[in-house]
């Protein structure tokens, strides 16, 4: 090939190279019936993979220089569809991270679903964008998408960038029926908050809502030009909203000193440390500004037989037993 | 970056695409095929060539037909002859150089759409099992965009140097090529062979 060598082919090796150097970090996560999916090595001993892949109570991690290891669950987010593994010993190389994902640029696709070595497909980030409602409710920061194909057992594992640096986590397990990426930073934060605490806390307020517009009153009475709030149109019972004092009628406008004017904003916000803490909310009673200090429980996980059905959930979106 | 990167992807392809014929070998369609060398040696599926007399077109408009030099089913090649003057061979490459990543295109006829390319990257290196006897042979996959018409036709690297037949889809996603080093055997092979018969 020597006497054809242009930008081309140098992109070609380029690629080849990056494919290889993140290819150290990428091992294969066996944890289900079906063929086996794919991980990230974090930190050495610690492995990010997709919470959906991992469905078996015995989980084996190989990696990429064939060590087979038992792996226990620290913990896991099915928002984002991320679990972080710690290896029964201290192995495996750190992947290198960017941080900064860009529409258009190249990206690469990897999984490892087999001991036949690193699999690959090409494109380019095609869209970033954020908040999204997972199929579970909760709110999934960000994310990215790219037209790199998933392969089968691709979930979990990495897109990267043209010099092998991770930029976020694939899965299809969120039912869209086509695959995300949870960008790095994302990654990386519920990666630690799973570390820290087993999990990322998600508040409940036991209240349903409905959007509506804020009076130009209304808006005089918050000293803020905010168009929208949310008006409450049910309370649960035994609910921390119950408890608190919120009623049917009351509008929200804020929660923990930040705006709220949709339900995107409000689910944003109701997480991490506001849980079991008590937390002002912002509401217009009648016309007026009001704080309600409301302690935010801990949004419980249903299991997983019992969220198939959930909203929004298309059951061909899952791997199944 | 270099500013001449994308033109680079259309002279890689000129590279090849005189290489590149079709082959009608069917009551209906084409597929594709690869002028091996300048006597007139053309490399394809075996699943391209059916009852039919096959015939040849080549890139420049030009059309004979072709005498069956061998067939393989196992590995899904047939090896044709046109006797024509001025031909002109695709680049032939080393896939077993071959690295996951690296780029690839592709050229042929998907969907009776003549001399249309895709690219993609080398997602796999991995083995199939054949039905015959010959067990495990090295397959490459992409996930460069494959679709009938593409059969026969070749698998090229960033130089414009073939180094697969495309060969089959899976799972609509994925293509499965043959190896140029699988052919350049198969090749070799008929020529041993031929090369006994006539002595």
């Amino acid at each position: 090939m020597s006497q054809n060598e242009n930008s081309l082919t140098a992109l070609s090796s380029a690629l080849a190279d990056a494919v290889q150097r993140a290819g150290q970090s990428i091992v294969t996560v066996d944890a289900r019936r079906r063929f086996p999916a794919t991980g990230v090595v974090t930190a050495s001993g610690h492995v990010l993979t997709a919470s959906h892949v991992l469905q078996d109570d015995e989980i084996k991690v190989i990696l990429p220089e064939g060590d087979e290891l038992q792996a226990d669950l620290l913990g896991r987010d099915v928002h984002s569809d991320l679990a972080l593994l710690k290896l029964s010993s201290d192995k495996g190389n750190a992947v290198k991270t960017n941080q900064d994902p860009q529409v258009g640029q190249l990206a690469l696709a990897l999984g490892r679903p087999s001991t036949e070595g690193v699999q690959a497909s090409l494109g380019i980030v095609s869209a970033l964008g954020g908040p999204l409602r997972s199929p579970y409710g909760g709110m999934i920061e960000s994310y990215l998408r790219t037209d790199a194909v998933p392969f089968p057992g691709f979930s979990g594992g990495p897109l990267v960038d043209a010099e092998g640096a991770l930029l976020g986590i694939n899965t299809s397990g969120l039912g869209y029926g086509a695959s995300i990426t949870i960008p790095t930073r994302l990654a990386w934060k519920i990666a630690s908050a799973i570390e820290q605490h087993g999990g990322v806390k998600r508040g409940y307020l036991g209240i349903r809502s409905q959007l509506v517009e804020v009076a130009e009153d209304a808006r005089k009475a918050l000293k803020r030009d905010q168009a929208s709030g949310l008006l409450v149109i049910g309370v649960e019972g035994g609910s921390p909203a119950k408890s608190a004092g919120l009623i049917v009628g009351d509008i929200i406008v804020g929660f923990n000193g930040q705006p709220v004017s949709d339900h995107d904003e409000l689910l944003g916000l109701l997480q991490g440390d506001v849980v079991a803490n008590p937390t002002p909310v912002e509401v217009l009673r009648g016309g007026k500004q009001q704080i309600v200090q409301v302690t935010i429980a801990e949004l419980q996980e249903s299991e997983p037989e019992a969220r198939r059905h959930h909203r929004g959930f298309r059951r061909w979106g899952w791997g199944r037993r | 970056m270099n500013p001449l990167l994308g033109t680079e992807f259309a002279s890689s392809l000129a590279r090849a695409r005189p290489g590149v014929v079709a082959v009608f070998g069917k009551r209906f369609g084409a597929g594709a095929g690869i002028l091996w060398n300048a006597d007139g040696l053309v490399l394809t599926n075996r699943h391209v060539i059916g009852q039919r007399e096959p015939r040849v077109l080549l890139a420049d408009e030009r059309s004979f037909d072709a005498e069956i030099v061998a067939l393989d089913e196992e590995v899904d090649l047939a090896l044709l002859k046109i006797t024509a003057e001025n031909l002109h061979a695709a680049p032939i490459g080393d896939s077993t150089q071959l690295r996951i990543g690296q780029l690839l295109f592709t050229l042929g006829h998907p969907w009776g759409q003549r001399n249309a390319a895709s690219f993609g990257v080398v997602s796999r290196l991995d083995n199939a099992r054949t039905r015959g006897r010959r067990g495990l042979i090295p397959i490459i996959r992409t996930d460069a965009k494959l679709a009938p018409g593409n059969s026969g036709g070749p698998l090229l690297n960033a130089a414009g140097e073939v180094v697969g037949i495309n060969t089959m889809i899976v799972g609509g996603d994925q293509g499965v090529a043959i190896p140029s080093a699988v052919a350049l055997d198969f090749i070799e092979k008929v020529r041993a062979k031929a090369r006994i018969l006539a002595s």
